[in-house]
């Protein structure tokens, strides 16, 4: 029993720390809360479907649903973002806001209002091992986010362009005046998180065998509470916070019961670990 | 020049005026809310595509009196500070005299009160919450109310399924509470155990924590009080964690393509209690599920039956005592014995609750089929 919901935990702390993820490596460079980030969350649900009808093929309409959501984090930073750089934060908040909401109602407009089924028969079916059950989706799941972070970390401390992406992290302005493209960093910064949000949106659509236009609404929120626990713009942090959260929820629910909803526990948790450290679980400096 | 220009001026705004005034007498306008946009699109749609429908159907038939019915839509977004500022709009300047909700109780309630207060009808097509009709003499349900379907789902779990051990899990809103504890009292009063009581937001897709911990507890039946996306999560999961327990639903499960397609397999034997029977041979159920599935390209659900039946009574209503909005507050409670697609209408309550038998549907095949109507007065009547 205990490890049953142990497992639970992991696979609901790995479905957020996907989900998180975009919208940390946003916040990491451009220090902006990036909502719309749910936005491509459930844009890339709708065009993996859209890509799987068409090709049949799961591999090829992952990469395709990454690649289009990607592009369109890229044009969203360089004609939304960016003429708001120099205003103050909350102003690029409430356009990423009207993005979401702008996001959310063009897909219900072309794809209707009601939930579409996505199912994807995987090579492996689930695992019961003795009164342990392991869900196939949550296999996929694992698998894919731990190729993700290790091919972020990968660029992140291991090629020239990580270095240039760490550098603007820390100093934009500093990074531009050393000769570093900042627009290029920016640029691939977004198209990373954007395409990191349409995978975690299939995954989520495949395992629950649904999509539908306000699939992101509780990712919008959640996800915050889940980028400042950790610490802000952190990615590592963000993946302990995410498995922290679903631990939280998951052990809450099991053994003392709702006594209030299950969304809220997650903010209840951050308000609790803020108290304690303000920063958040890992501090600014191991940003990035 | 310039007094040819005011007597133009006056002749356009005598034209408009006479106009409006003929088109006033020409057609019967009939009010509609309904979440299109927002967490309920689905079902607003749903709603929505009924009430144009219906309308098309009433206006075949030559209208009410030879006047054509139109439509004044509103899309309430499930949001109650909506729903009452288009009930002002459709009180005040849409002057519409009767209104159709086609919306969710948390958002009809507090309009409820201002349709009252204006002195028009107002039925609620698919909420059911018992204060909806306890606003005043000029609210009704089209459906049996929420504490009659708690009733029915207790008695199908007691006295039909013979549970003694139940589990609940409900959504957390006005139509989850009710059948909540409308539910637990028939279970406890019959000496039936709840061993486990709990509640979920809308749009909740992780169900695997709780419904473990329900497996732990090995009851013999589930009452889930859920919507089409979150019942589909609950009957997979409770399939992946091996749950054996006969689960029990509500209407909220009621849909073809959002529920029974997304649940699949893990649906098949799934009770639920609901206001449509599909298996109806009655040929205007069967006419408007085939009507509606030509012209939208998916079967119905119990929302847009609701929506479709609500403004057929309300035509037929009108049809006797003409479109007056008092008239037809006052013949709402004549009527007897009106058959409508989810069932016989027998009558109204003075409080405005419609007595209606409720269906009981079980999952065959991937589709929903006659099991059992309840039609026992103990029980129907609220």
């Amino acid at each position: 029993m205990f490890l049953q919901q142990l497992l639970n935990s992991i696979a609901i702390g790995s479905v957020y720390a996907l989900t998180s993820m975009g919208a940390t490596l946003i916040y990491g460079i451009l220090g902006i809360l990036d909502i719309a980030n749910a936005g491509a969350y459930v844009l890339g649900a709708y065009l993996g479907l859209l890509f799987y009808s068409l090709t049949g093929n799961i591999i090829i309409s992952f990469a395709a649903a990454m690649a289009t959501t990607g592009l369109l984090g890229i044009l969203i930073q360089k004609y939304v973002y960016r003429p708001l750089l120099s205003q103050p934060a909350y102003i690029p908040l409430i356009a990423s806001i009207g993005i979401f909401i702008f996001i959310e109602n063009v897909i219900r407009l072309i794809a209707g209002p009601t939930i579409k089924q996505f199912t994807v028969k995987l090579p492996f079916s689930n695992l019961d091992y003795a009164n342990l059950h392991i869900n196939n989706v949550w296999v996929l799941i694992f698998i894919v986010a731990l190729i993700l972070m290790f091919l972020l970390w990968y660029l992140l401390k291991m090629t020239k362009i990580g270095l240039a992406w760490r550098a603007t992290s820390q100093d934009l302005d500093i990074a531009k005046t050393m000769g570093i493209n900042t627009n290029k960093v920016i640029s691939l910064n977004f198209f990373l998180g954007y395409s990191f949000a349409a995978s975690a949106g299939i995954l989520i659509g495949i395992l629950y065998n649904s999509i539908y236009p306000t699939m992101g609404s509780v990712v919008s929120y959640k996800m915050l509470a889940i980028i400042v626990l950790g610490g802000l713009g952190n990615p590592f942090g963000t993946v302990i916070a995410a498995l922290l959260i679903g631990f939280i929820e998951t052990m809450v629910g099991a053994y003392i019961g709702f006594f209030i909803p299950r969304n809220a526990i997650a903010f209840v948790a951050l308000v609790i670990i803020l108290l304690i450290s303000p920063k958040g679980l890992f501090t600014q400096k191991s940003r990035i | 020049m310039k007094r040819s220009f005011i007597s133009l001026f006056l002749l356009v705004i005598l034209l408009f005026a006479m106009s409006s005034l003929v088109m006033a007498q020409d057609v019967v306008k009939l009010g509609f809310f309904a979440p299109v946009t927002g967490p309920a699109a689905a079902d607003g749609e749903s709603a929505l595509n009924s009430a144009k429908l219906a309308v098309e159907v009433i206006n075949e038939e030559g209208g009410i009196d030879g006047r054509e019915v139109q439509l004044v839509e509103y899309d309430d977004h499930l949001d109650s500070k909506q729903s009452v500022s288009i009930a002002q709009k459709l009180t005040t300047r849409d002057n519409v005299v009767a209104v159709v909700s086609g919306s969710y109780s948390g958002t009809t309630r507090p309009a409820a009160t201002i349709y009252q207060n204006a002195k028009v009808p107002m039925i609620s097509a698919y909420a059911i919450h018992p204060d909806i009709p306890k606003t005043g003499d000029y609210i009704f349900q089209q459906s049996f109310p929420g504490p009659v379907q708690g009733r029915v789902g207790g008695y199908m779990a007691v006295d039909d399924l013979g549970a003694q051990k139940i589990a609940i899990l409900y959504v957390d809103n006005d139509f989850g509470s009710t059948l909540n504890d409308n539910f637990q009292e028939y279970v406890k009063e019959k000496g039936a155990e709840v061993v486990y009581v709990d509640s979920f937001a809308i749009g909740e897709r992780e169900f695997n924590p709780v419904l473990t911990k329900i497996k732990g507890l090995n009851p013999d039946l589930i009452y889930v009080v859920a919507y089409a996306g979150e019942g589909a999560a609950i009957m997979r999961q409770s399939v992946d964690v091996g749950i054996e327990a006969q689960i029990l639903g509500t209407e909220g499960m009621d849909s073809t393509t959002q529920f029974l397609q997304v649940a699949g397999e893990a649906a098949e034997g799934l009770i639920i209690t609901t206001n449509l029977n599909r298996d109806s041979e009655e040929e205007q159920v069967i006419d408007y599920i085939n009507r509606y599935t030509e012209k939208y390209g998916f079967a119905p659900d119990m929302v847009g039956a609701s929506t479709y039946d609500a403004f057929m009574l309300l035509a037929h209503v009108m049809r006797q005592v003409g479109p007056d909005s008092e008239a037809i507050k006052d013949a709402m409670y004549e009527v007897e014995d009106y058959m409508t697609n989810t069932g016989l209408l027998y009558r109204y309550t003075e409080v405005g609750e419609a007595i209606k038998p409720v269906q009981v549907q079980v999952v065959k095949d991937g589709e929903f089929h006659y099991y059992d109507q309840i039609t026992d007065m103990d029980i129907i009547a609220p």
